[in-house]
């Protein structure tokens, strides 16, 4: 058992558990309040991208609870709220500015008021408050340096399969993942719980290593050199627009799957499931009577249907979700069912999104990889040659983050490690593709925004950007990815563009009449995940002088 | 996008603020038919990649002056320009981290004093008082003037966009000026990618690459695109006040009103714009060491993302303003450094006095174009260069 305090309570968490874990107790944890509105919000994503847990830990800004271990004697407070996130005075903010508060072409005058003006807005932003100032700070965690033929990042099958298959060739892979690392892999240098988020490749026609550069749960430095690079990234669960989407509950499949797999009590009862493939399925068979629906945008499989039915669970295909109700946590959401018009509300107490996956690739960008926009999955991927290769040298990639199909995970894994290594495994021409489910496209986006809407829509959580704010952006003339960034701020929160971006592509291609991929995308800039400057000071000096070419 | 007329009076290469402000003041003043024509989307330049910074400390008078018109435009642009750009006078707090740095300071903070301003001398403890934790011994004294402060870049492009819009100025996205069309000796045109347009003057207000687009119209310029990076990190609680510039080693940070610090640090890069805007380990490793060393407790703070743009250096410091006496027609608003965004208001409206046919009140010898023939010779320089 670990002992910590939360605020003023003493709280204890068994040993292994996040902060998270630790404060859920059959109830999500509203731990932060949104920046311009403070609106109630709770953990969304269980992978340290969202900005609905953070906390402050002995001093601590801006910690993922998520993602951290509770240790003994911790002292845990929740962040951005007046007096706590629950009862927050601010939350008024929300209530009193139906429409959104104009930081762009508000506080304008009179001018003597600026001034005050500014006092406040300021006061209200930000999330986290430094530590204080002490006459000795602790001491840094030593940073670690590791170097290696080949570096692995991302541990899930096809970053697994690449390790067991270097290690099988004989060469000590180094991997790096997010999270934990089972011990069962002998032979690698394993670095749990570490995140990758700079990257550094080779350039062309030299001899010489890329770099990894990312931190590991306390915040200590890691540098790992290699001479080739294997990101098997993996995806992650889409986010979706509608009204209330940010409200606690409303979570990624990977949150309610964590949050069941523990043994802690559950923060859901009746969860609405919101997809109809293979994640929608694998959510109605881990949560079994803890689902109350699912709702699609299209027809639901028959595989769906029957462990649905088998668990006496209602089935809403055609459906599109238009808003969620509840504000500090949801109690219902409101269906429209396509075609027909007629709205429909479903009581539940969570919202779990399983309708879409999305390739994690930022280190792909971040190196400079060519990247390909796939129509049917609406998202980039990398161009590769058979085998896993990009269009850097030796940067490979392998598993969902290259768009193959989870059966050939493994083998594509294999087979770009052997690659990586100088091998030259046998390969198809190319690897099977994922499912993608279609119904969720650009007429399911075009619907979505001729809905009625009664409260905020927010198209952007971190950064509380309103749908209204994009829509009048376009309007005024301002187009393109790029630009309504820059215009409303959509896209450059905690999460970058993560949780935002995909919808915003959606939004955009269908207010300025053009294809997504003409809309523009953000450049993926590092670090891929907040990175303690804690953790890159050790490695200044490191990079030398850039060659005049 | 392209041309609603073939002919116009003033065509403007580059939609950055520079540009934008010129269009603007020869609009108010009914120069026209004006177009501004930018490659890019909106913001592509440096003026949408920096740290929004506007200080009236300098080196030398001529830049102090352009500073302070610039700081009382900023002051009126809510007003004027219909969005907010959170101009917040926080003040800009200079380090000294050695002796001949606080001596150099003194001798900026006299020029500045003898301008009217009201800066100050600072020793360890009044830092302090500004910036609080600081490590022991970091710094041995400032200089601190109140009436500088941070803006927010953005919603100035967007307010100068429209205003200049609906005074009757046309910007034409999209267009890469690719040369200037010279008659008799002058200029008569100007070739894009959207067509080719008439006009007697053009102004080379292309930032970055203002050094490229004077090459394409046949003129050897000393100007040189520098890549400059820049990160910001997680928002913060508000914790700071003034923006803190240590010249030393071009350190430079502020807290916007969103709460994130947003700065940089000097690393030399490979000079020109063909490697893009790439950010590098370089930087961000730089950054980070140069942060944790003078303020330990933001040691857990994470860096949220980095950025790149050019600045676009002159060999004197100054920037570039007025017409090129070898292609009358040609005029200059360019050679910004890193601080193209503060001096634009006043700046751009010399490069519109000269189209206007006002007498200049710059001097030639520090801002004209003709300055770089006669050699680096016993001119003053601007030297209190950032980032
Ligand atoms: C990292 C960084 C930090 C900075 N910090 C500060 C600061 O704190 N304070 C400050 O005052 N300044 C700062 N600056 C400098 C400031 O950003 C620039 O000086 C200023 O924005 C220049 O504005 P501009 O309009 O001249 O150029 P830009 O904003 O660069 O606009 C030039 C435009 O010209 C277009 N263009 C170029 N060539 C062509 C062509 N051939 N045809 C068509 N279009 C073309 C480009 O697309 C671009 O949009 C910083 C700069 C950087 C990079
Ligand atoms: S939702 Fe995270 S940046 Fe927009």
């Amino acid at each position: 058992m670990r002992r910590f305090r939360f605020g003023r309570g003493a709280r204890s968490a068994p040993d292994g558990a996040t902060i998270l874990e630790a404060l859920t107790d059959a109830r999500l944890p509203s731990v932060v309040r949104s920046v311009r509105y403070h609106r109630p919000r709770a953990p969304f994503c269980g992978t340290g991208e969202c900005a609905g847990c953070l906390v402050r830990v002995n001093g601590r800004p801006n910690v993922r609870a998520c993602q951290t271990l509770v240790r003994d004697g911790d002292r845990i407070d929740a962040g951005n709220a007046v007096p706590s996130p629950r009862f927050d005075l601010l939350g008024v903010l929300d209530l009193a500015f139906p429409h959104g508060i104009d930081t762009l072409r508000g506080f304008r005058r009179p001018r003597f008021a600026v001034r005050a003006y500014q006092r406040v807005v300021r006061r209200l932003a930000g999330y986290g408050r430094l530590p204080p100032v002490t006459a000795s700070p602790p001491p840094p965690p030593e940073p670690r340096d590791l170097e290696g033929r080949l570096a692995i990042v991302g541990a899930g099958p096809s970053g697994l399969a690449a390790a067991r298959r270097a290690i099988a060739l004989g060469v000590r892979p180094i991997v790096i993942d997010r999270g934990a690392i089972g011990d069962d892999l002998v032979g690698a240098d394993r670095l749990g719980r570490t995140a990758a988020t700079v990257l550094l490749p080779p350039r062309p026609g030299r001899d010489e290593a890329a770099t990894l550069l990312g931190f590991d749960a306390n915040g200590a430095g890691v540098r790992v050199r290699a001479g080739a690079v294997l990101l098997a990234t993996g995806s992650y669960d889409a986010p979706l627009l509608f009204e209330g989407n940010d409200r606690p509950g409303v979570v990624t499949a990977e949150l309610a799957l964590r949050l069941l797999r523990r043994p802690l009590r559950p923060p859901f009862r009746r969860a609405v499931i919101v997809g109809g493939g293979a994640r929608a399925l694998e959510l109605v068979t881990s949560l079994g009577d803890r689902t109350s629906a699912v709702v699609s945008a299209g027809e639901i499989p028959p595989e769906l249907v029957r462990a649905a039915s088998e668990r006496a669970v209602p089935l809403y295909p055609r459906s599109i979700v238009a808003r969620a109700h509840g504000r500090s946590s949801v109690r219902a959401i409101t269906i429209a069912r396509r075609g027909s018009g007629e709205d429909l509300e479903l009581s539940c107490d969570a919202v779990v999104l399983a309708h879409r996956r999305l390739p994690h690739h930022p280190l792909l960008f971040q190196a400079g990889a060519e990247m390909r926009w796939e129509p049917r999955a609406r998202a980039y991927y990398p161009t590769l040659g058979p085998g896993g290769a990009t269009t850097v040298p030796r940067l490979f990639a392998a598993g969902s983050v290259a768009f193959v199909a989870p059966e050939a995970a493994r083998a594509s894994g294999e087979a770009a490690a052997e690659l990586a290594l100088g091998g030259d495994p046998a390969v198809p021409t190319a690897w099977p593709t994922p499912p993608v489910d279609e119904a969720w496209g650009a007429d399911y986006v075009t619907e979505l925004l001729g809905l009625p809407r009664r409260g905020k829509w927010v198209a952007c959580p971190c950064e509380d950007v309103l749908l209204e704010e994009v829509e009048a952006a376009v309007a005024r003339g301002y187009r393109g990815l790029e630009v309504v960034k820059r215009y409303t701020g959509l896209g450059t929160g905690l999460c970058q563009g993560r949780y935002c971006v995909p919808e915003a592509l959606a939004v955009l291609a269908a207010l300025e009449g053009r294809p997504p991929e003409a809309v523009g995308y953000l450049t993926q800039r590092p670090p891929v995940v907040p990175t303690p400057l804690g953790a890159l000071a050790p490695f200044a000096g490191a990079f030398g002088q850039e060659v005049v070419e | 996008m392209t041309f609603a007329r073939d002919r116009y009076g003033v065509a403007i290469v580059g939609a950055g603020i520079v540009g934008l402000f010129t269009a603007y003041h020869l609009r108010r003043a009914g120069a026209g038919p004006v177009v501004v024509v930018d490659r890019g989307f909106l913001s592509a330049g440096g003026s949408g990649r920096n740290g929004g910074g506007v200080r009236q400390q300098w080196e030398t008078r001529a830049t102090i002056r352009l500073a302070k018109e610039s700081v009382a435009a900023y002051r009126r642009f809510g007003t004027e320009f219909g969005y907010n750009i959170w101009f917040r006078q926080g003040g800009y707090l200079f380090l000294a981290d050695t002796a001949a740095a606080l001596a150099r300071l003194r001798t900026v903070h006299d020029v500045v004093r003898s301008e009217g301003l009201g800066s100050r001398l600072l020793g360890p403890e009044e830092v302090g008082r500004h910036v609080a934790g600081i490590a022991p011994g970091a710094v041995v004294g400032g200089a601190y003037l109140a009436t500088d402060g941070t803006l927010y870049p953005f919603p100035a492009v967007w307010g100068l966009y429209e205003t200049v819009r609906a005074l009757g100025a046309e910007v034409v996205l999209g267009a890469d000026a690719t040369g200037v069309i010279v008659r008799d000796g002058r200029v008569a045109g100007l070739a894009t990618s959207a067509g080719t347009i008439t006009t007697p003057t053009i102004v080379n207000a292309a930032g970055g690459w203002s050094g490229e687009f004077s090459r394409r119209a046949g003129l050897d310029v000393p100007n040189v695109a520098s890549r400059h990076e820049i990160l910001a990190t997680e928002p913060l609680k508000p914790f700071l006040d003034p923006m803190v510039v240590r010249p030393s080693d071009g350190l430079y940070f502020s807290q916007t009103m969103r709460g994130e610090i947003v700065g940089g640090v000097t690393v030399p890069h490979a000079p020109g714009t063909a490697r893009g805007v790439p950010s590098s380990p370089r930087f961000l490793t730089a950054m980070a060491r140069a942060l944790v060393d003078l303020l330990p407790r933001l040691r857990d703070v994470g860096i949220l993302r980095a950025w790149t743009g050019f600045y676009d250096d002159t060999p004197d410091g100054f920037p570039v303003l007025g017409e090129d006496p070898r292609l009358p027609g040609f005029v200059h608003a360019n050679g910004f450094g890193g601080h193209g965004f503060m001096l634009a208001p006043a700046a751009s409206r010399r490069a519109a006095a000269t189209i206007l046919g006002e007498r200049p009140d710059l001097d030639p010898a520090e801002f004209g174009p003709a300055r770089f023939a006669a050699g680096p010779g016993a001119r003053a320089v601007e030297g209190l260069q950032l980032g």
